[in-house]
């Protein structure tokens, strides 16, 4: 995943970026935003995946958020970042796997190996181990031989 | 006998008699039980306040020790409450701090400071010592957004997107800035969801939409662009009606990560009585577990709430305080500096000064979404089953606006122009169908839809062929992109580019941060830039200039050099 340094953003300058940053936005398939046009749409030269939302704008939005004494958000912002590269239905498969009594021990700590291996994503496999903690006190895994 | 020997059981005065046939009568009240939670607050069984901090770890929170946590008590425990200003903030008397978040003096980012260190039973205690008057002091200098807005539901008894497309157009057009649907029949969701969205960009370019449904299908048409924020995601106060929900605090702060992977805003929604209607209050009062949720979306990252009871209104509104109650669980989120979408969206009274009462600590203090939503369509056609204001109040509502000068976010607009956008989202839908091949809309039905008031007034559609298309939106992969696509083809290239417009917003993310909604020009406000600076008399929003121009006209008033005549 893309990382970059700290851009020193200031919340009462830099936001919101689209209007007062447009130079720093720029789309996972690695168009800029000022790209994003009707035309583009009408010719068929833009997908839905240059709609999406980029990790590196995440961490931006998630410094902004910081710069706002918002440090959850802002944490909410650097896990959406790692989960950028996921695929929908496997995000979405994730999710049903973090409910209650949907999965076993084994299948969380699968789970994490899996977000950190193939995603990179440190902080959201941490957010899965420790669910995978609590539901063990709380007597909400799925049994292991279901 | 005389009528002195005789018991006079059967006999009522008049007035009794007046006064039993008032429509307060038909609403449901019941006293207190605060053994089983039926109590909205200052129950005798609510937790003492209490912190104890060990090696930067809360391991005491209300009494309770870290090992006889639930899963909420450890979440709130480890990422809602800031270990560092805890034990200070904790430290001060409640009363106390509630003077502070009274005092317009003492500014906002002072209060919040001390907030974040703050346990439920604290935070229950410091608005449990304010009355009404005092928690709407509170909430227009807590409110994170400086200006206030307002939310409709647009919705149909037969799901019918015609009908959605007119009233979202209409909606919009009269100042709302956020739409929602919800459906009857589950899968006709696409084409309701497209329906609200092609009719809100032609209604007022820059409105957002969302489409209320169960957890994954609601982040999925979110994904595609379909929608563009999300609302319905439930938080609950007992672990036992959290796991009831099919989540716990973990699953849902995943799935807001999910939402803002996609650059989509989102919102979690919470509610006072939500736990002893499902049955397991756990013998607290409805106010403190509502806190709960409270901290559970701080924690989670979530930037905002939809809270003030929503679905279960009924409950708190049967027991004494309970609409204090629900006032103060909306300034509890505005605390915590989270967005605040403030209820008044259920149906809960047949009285309409009740009605009305009930939505004044929320209209007169303004709040980030006054009402979540306000219905566009009338109770009949409301799939939320009924909202507390109807479009039959639009005009009341712009009379009491612009009698007390303050700003529920609406605006009266000349039938015309009412006529005229209902007509346009109706033809612009009829043109996206037409160019997703999916089933058409007649010109008898752009026709009926611009004069109704209900659905029942449109023609029928074909049900079946209309679900099957909807399935066909999913399995085909159609987008927010195809729709854009189809309204230029049409010749709606002004909606088209108002949609791509609400779509390039996922890129910039700047609708992620705190309360932030879209202006006519695209242009984001959010708590960021547009911050409430209330700070007392003179300060903080307050309508004017072409705003409050705009509050002062409505459907009749007469001219002040013609008094035989009225204004446009």
């Amino acid at each position: 995943m893309t990382q970059t340094g700290d851009r020193h953003l200031d919340p009462a300058v830099d936001y919101p970026l689209s209007s007062r940053r447009p130079d720093l936005l720029h789309t996972p398939t690695g168009k800029h935003i000022e790209d994003l046009t009707l035309d583009a749409v009408v010719a068929g030269d833009l997908s839905p995946l240059d709609l999406r939302i980029a990790p590196d704008t995440l961490l931006m939005q998630a410094e902004i958020a910081d710069g706002a004494g918002r440090w959850q958000l802002a944490e909410n912002f650097r896990r959406a970042a790692e989960m950028t590269e996921i695929p929908d239905e496997r995000v979405l498969a994730m999710y049903n796997a973090l409910r209650p009594n949907a999965s076993t021990g084994q299948e969380l700590a699968d789970l994490a190996d899996e977000l950190e291996r193939e995603y990179s994503a440190e902080r959201t496999a941490a957010l899965v181990r420790e669910a995978a903690d609590v539901y063990e006190r709380r007597d909400l895994l799925a049994a292991a031989d279901d | 006998m005389t009528s002195t020997d005789r018991p006079a059981q059967n006999r009522h005065s008049r007035r009794t008699e007046i006064l039993e046939a008032r429509p307060v009568q038909l609403d449901g009240f019941v006293e207190e039980w605060p053994e089983v939670g039926m109590i909205a607050m200052e129950s005798p069984y609510d937790p003492e306040p209490s912190i104890r901090v060990e090696d930067g770890v809360i391991v005491e929170m209300d009494g309770r020790e870290r090992s006889d946590f639930d899963f909420l008590d450890q979440f709130i425990a480890d990422h809602a409450i800031d270990v560092s200003a805890a034990e200070e903030a904790m430290a001060l008397d409640a009363q106390e701090i509630a003077a502070r978040v009274v005092d317009p003096r003492v500014p906002r980012q002072d209060i919040l400071h001390l907030t974040r260190g703050l346990t439920p039973a604290k935070l229950l205690d410091v608005v449990e010592s304010m009355n009404v008057v005092e928690i709407m002091m509170a909430m227009q200098k807590m409110r994170a957004r400086r200006t206030p807005a307002n939310q409709a539901h647009s919705t149909s008894a037969r799901d019918n997107p015609v009908q959605v497309a007119a009233d979202a157009a209409e909606a919009a057009l009269r100042g709302f800035a956020e739409l929602e649907t919800t459906l009857g029949i589950v899968r006709y969701a696409p084409l309701v969801a497209i329906a609200l969205q092609v009719g809100g960009q032609t209604g007022r370019g820059g409105v957002i939409t969302q489409c209320a449904l169960e957890e994954a299908t609601e982040l999925e048409l979110g994904m595609r662009g379909i929608t563009a924020y999300a609302e319905t995601i439930s938080v609950y106060g007992t672990e036992s009606v959290f796991v009831d929900g099919d989540d716990t605090p973990w699953s849902k702060a995943f799935l807001a990560s999910a939402y803002a992977s996609r650059g989509i805003k989102m919102r979690f929604t919470s509610g006072t009585g939500s736990e002893v209607q499902m049955g397991n209050a756990e013998g607290r009062s409805m106010l403190y577990l509502e806190i709960r949720c409270i901290q559970v979306a701080k924690g989670a990252g979530v930037q905002g709430l939809q809270n003030g009871s929503i679905s279960c209104i009924g409950v708190p509104g049967a027991v004494p305080s309970g609409i204090r109650a629900v006032a103060a669980e909306n300034l509890v989120a505005s605390m915590l500096d989270l967005e605040c979408a403030s209820g008044n969206d259920q149906s809960f009274s047949h009285s309409p000064m009740r009605r009305t009462a009930r939505t004044m600590p929320q209209l007169l203090p303004g709040t980030d979404f006054v009402v979540s939503g306000f219905s566009g369509v009338p109770n009949a056609d409301n799939m939320f089953a009924g909202s507390n204001w109807d479009p039959e109040d639009y005009d009341d509502w712009n009379t009491i606006q612009r009698d007390l000068k303050v700003d529920g976010g609406l605006r009266h607009v000349a039938e015309k122009e009412v006529l005229a956008v209902r007509g346009k989202a109706i033809r612009a839908l009829q043109a996206v169908f037409a160019g997703l091949d999916l089933p058409p809309i007649t010109d008898e039905e752009v026709d009926a839809g611009i004069y109704a008031h209900g659905s029942e007034e449109l023609p029928e559609r074909d049900v079946l062929e209309d679900l099957k298309a909807a399935k066909g939106v999913m399995d085909r992969g159609i987008t927010g992109l195809d729709l854009v696509a189809a309204l230029e083809k049409g010749g709606f290239r002004d909606v088209a580019e108002n949609l791509l417009g609400v779509l390039r917003q996922r890129v910039s993310g700047d609708l992620l941060q705190t309360s932030a909604i879209l202006d006519g020009d695209f242009s984001v406000r959010s708590a960021i830039n547009d911050a409430n600076d209330y700070a007392g008399p003179g300060t903080g929003y307050r309508p004017s200039g072409e705003r409050w121009e705009e509050m002062k006209r409505l459907r009749h008033v007469l001219s002040a050099s013609n008094p035989e005549q009225e204004v446009e």
